[in-house]
């Protein structure tokens, strides 16, 4: 038997890592835990996973798991991965990593320290199209980004925000940082990996784009934001958007070769390349070599779904795996502990500006 | 005697609060989520001006909120409940909100337990009718699923929520009224049940067919929920909830036609619809669940299988179908007319 995996935090996103730790032939789903019972009930009886808990102290201890993913909101992060790395865990963290810098930075210690791995649920960084982005940027297609474009579209009105709107005590709204805590490391660890300084400067601006929400019982919510961010040579953009139709996921990123764009909603890759028609050709054939990059990313797509790799977490699946792996041949994760720093203070930089009262 | 309706700003929680007002009783206090929800209890209020409507706003998975709710009631009908959402909302709106309530009433200690009354308002999703035969009659001795987990979430967390209060019910003595309605249905309702079918797109597969549908009209169903709720005999009793004449889902659809709008439907036998559920049973296996398996065998036998039903134990307790049928989809029809002129 592979890896024993269990999950503590039995919310709606742990559905998701339930159905992609079952996809992975060589491990096994022992246990899932939540402080309220029903809820690990209810887990444990629509996937039916063995057995489930309501104190996690008692899950590690009887089944003795080698990964624990801690899918609970992230105030209880850090004391969750103590625990767990002192029972020999590994971590899969869902994101936010924490509720402030500092605790990132004690989380990462903590599995340091106990010489353990950890993994944060950066999902839409492993969808194929990000991993052709990344091998486009390692093999200098793109050349050096001299600036990206990172949008995040929010549907307020969706089965996500719904909850927030029907409930002012959510736990999401109860996060320092608030609604954009909650999505902010999706915006901006597309960015890190191009960005060529770990301090960038960075300027916030956050709105309410809803006069309505006025009337909301949670009072007026921030929910439109924009980051600029500047390195040493490359600049940064990124947008987080409630009102945007449709809501889009994509990032952009302008090399001094060529510029690529990703669309993480239709999941697809376009590289803009660099002119060399003369004349009137340059304006007349570059939308054709578009299209035909249109028509291969759909085709490549339709291969996908044919072989049954184009669910909506598959980028949680090959990152999974590829954590999974790093475990068991006891080599580096698949995302570097630097990287969720970096996030993760440039989020804190962020809110120090978006609610400064707060993270003063 | 103070009442408490939880969810009185829903669909369902209006027509039980004016139907309380109407057999006469004075003093209930409406819970719900949005004040913006109220509008129609204001209106109450004000018909019903010797009355006491206390409109009480606050979350019920919250445990000073809940604390709030059931302060000096001695009677509740716990209606609200979550219909839609992740299946962790779900089993939080519903059950967690339940053992919350539940546990606020135990903690008071002006009223103890076993003189409290709970009407919980449950569903007919709770039955387990896929072992039945095509055509069996469904009534309150019909045994509950046995694999909730296979049939949809909504069904699923209703029936951990009536396991629940049963739970409760043995360990604290308190009265327990158990009400399973059909397909509730009425102006500030949906045009369609999962049992007439579903619309895919521009087509509306129907398949339900000949098949009965257990319709309730709110006004009927509210009366049923007063009426039991409020009757001596009915404390530790089941009672499924429809109105007397029945539809089949076929004249449903036909009348909907002709009195709505036009819609492209395609009549799907029941053993194509199974032979199809067979078919994306099969794939979201096989795919991992690539796409999602909205049919599957077992929910197609439990939504259109083809059952009888029966709300004789209710009429024996004096309920009494306020609103005929015709004239309950008739009103239906014009609201849902009205709605698809906006």
């Amino acid at each position: 038997m592979g890896l024993k995996i269990a999950i503590v935090g039995c919310g709606k996103i742990a559905d998701a890592h339930v159905e992609e730790i079952r996809k992975i032939p060589s491990v096994q789903l022992v246990a899932v835990c939540d402080l309220e019972p029903i809820m690990a009930e209810q887990l444990a009886s629509r996937y039916a996973v063995p057995h489930w808990y309501s104190d996690v102290g008692g899950m590690l201890e009887a089944e003795k798991p080698q990964v624990l993913h801690i899918t609970t909101p992230p105030e209880s992060h850090l004391p969750l991965t103590a625990q767990a790395v002192a029972a020999g865990c590994h971590v899969f963290l869902e994101k936010p990593v924490a509720l402030r810098h500092h605790d990132s930075q004690a989380i990462i210690q903590t599995v340091v320290t106990a010489q353990k791995k950890l993994a944060v649920n950066y999902w839409p960084n492993f969808e194929a199209p990000a991993l052709e982005l990344r091998r486009l940027y390692q093999t200098g297609v793109l050349g050096t980004p001299v600036h990206l474009e990172s949008f995040y579209g929010y549907n307020l009105a969706g089965e996500y925000g719904t909850a927030l709107k029907r409930d002012p005590n959510h736990w999401v709204l109860r996060m320092p940082g608030k609604l954009f805590q909650n999505v902010l490391d999706h915006v901006l660890n597309k960015i890190t990996p191009f960005l060529d300084d770990d301090e960038p400067l960075i300027q916030a601006i956050a709105y309410c784009g809803d006069d309505a929400q006025d009337r909301s019982p949670s009072g007026q919510l921030l929910d439109e934001l924009r980051v600029t961010l500047r390195g040493r040579q490359t600049s940064a953009y990124a947008t987080f958007s409630s009102h945007a139709r449709p809501v889009g996921h994509t990032l952009r990123v302008y090399g001094t070769n060529n510029t690529a764009h990703v669309d993480f909603a239709s999941r697809s890759l376009v590289l803009e390349r660099k002119q060399t028609f003369p004349s009137a050709l340059g304006r007349l054939i570059p939308p054709f070599l578009v299209a035909r990059d249109h028509l291969r990313q759909g085709l490549r797509n339709a291969n996908r779904f044919r072989h049954a790799r184009f669910h909506y977490f598959d980028g949680m699946r090959q990152l999974l795996g590829e954590f999974y792996l790093s475990i068991e041949r006891d080599t580096p994760p698949p995302i570097a502990y630097s990287e969720i720093l970096r996030v993760s203070a440039m989020m804190e930089k962020i809110f120090e500006q978006v609610y400064p009262e707060v993270f003063a | 005697m103070k009442i408490l309706v939880t969810g009185a700003g829903g669909f369902l929680g209006a027509n039980v609060v004016e139907r309380l007002l109407a057999h006469g009783h004075t003093d209930v206090r409406c819970f719900l989520r949005e004040r913006s929800k109220a509008e129609r209890l204001e209106q109450l209020a004000q018909l019903y001006p010797a009355a006491h409507l206390e409109i009480c706003c606050g979350n019920l998975r919250s445990k000073s909120d809940c604390d709030r709710a059931v302060r000096d009631v001695s009677l509740i009908f716990h209606l609200a409940a979550g219909l839609k959402g992740s299946a962790a909302e779900l089993f939080a709106d519903s059950v967690l909100v339940s053992r919350t309530l539940l546990d606020a009433l135990k903690r008071r200690e002006n009223i103890s337990m076993r003189h409290t009354r709970v009407v919980l308002i449950s569903s007919f999703g709770v039955y387990g009718v896929v072992r039945l035969g095509r055509g069996a009659l469904v009534d309150e001795q019909t045994p509950l699923e046995l694999h909730p987990e296979l049939r949809d979430t909504y069904s699923h967390s209703k029936l951990r929520q009536e396991q629940l209060f049963w739970e409760y019910q043995q360990k604290d003595g308190f009265e327990l009224v158990v009400l399973r309605p059909g397909v509730i249905y009425g102006p500030g309702g949906g045009a369609f049940s999962n049992r007439v079918g579903l619309k895919v797109g521009p087509l509306f597969f129907h398949l339900g067919g000949s098949n009965l549908l257990p319709l309730s009209y709110v006004v009927n169903c509210a009366e049923a929920i007063v009426v039991a709720g409020t009757h001596s005999d009915a404390a530790g009793q089941v009672y499924n909830v429809h109105d007397n004449e029945l539809p089949t889902a076929a004249q449903y659809l036909r009348a909907y036609k002709a009195n709505v709008e036009r819609i492209r439907s395609l009549r799907l036998p029941y053993f194509v619809t199974r032979m199809l559920a067979s078919s994306l049973e099969a794939y979201h296996r096989r795919s991992q669940g690539q796409l999602p398996a909205i049919i599957t065998r077992y929910k197609a036998a439990a939504a259109w299988g083809g059952n009888t039903f029966t709300n004789a134990k209710l009429r024996a307790l004096g309920w009494q179908q306020l609103i005929p049928t015709p004239a309950a989809m008739a009103t239906t029809f014009q609201y849902l007319r009205g709605q698809g002129k906006k």
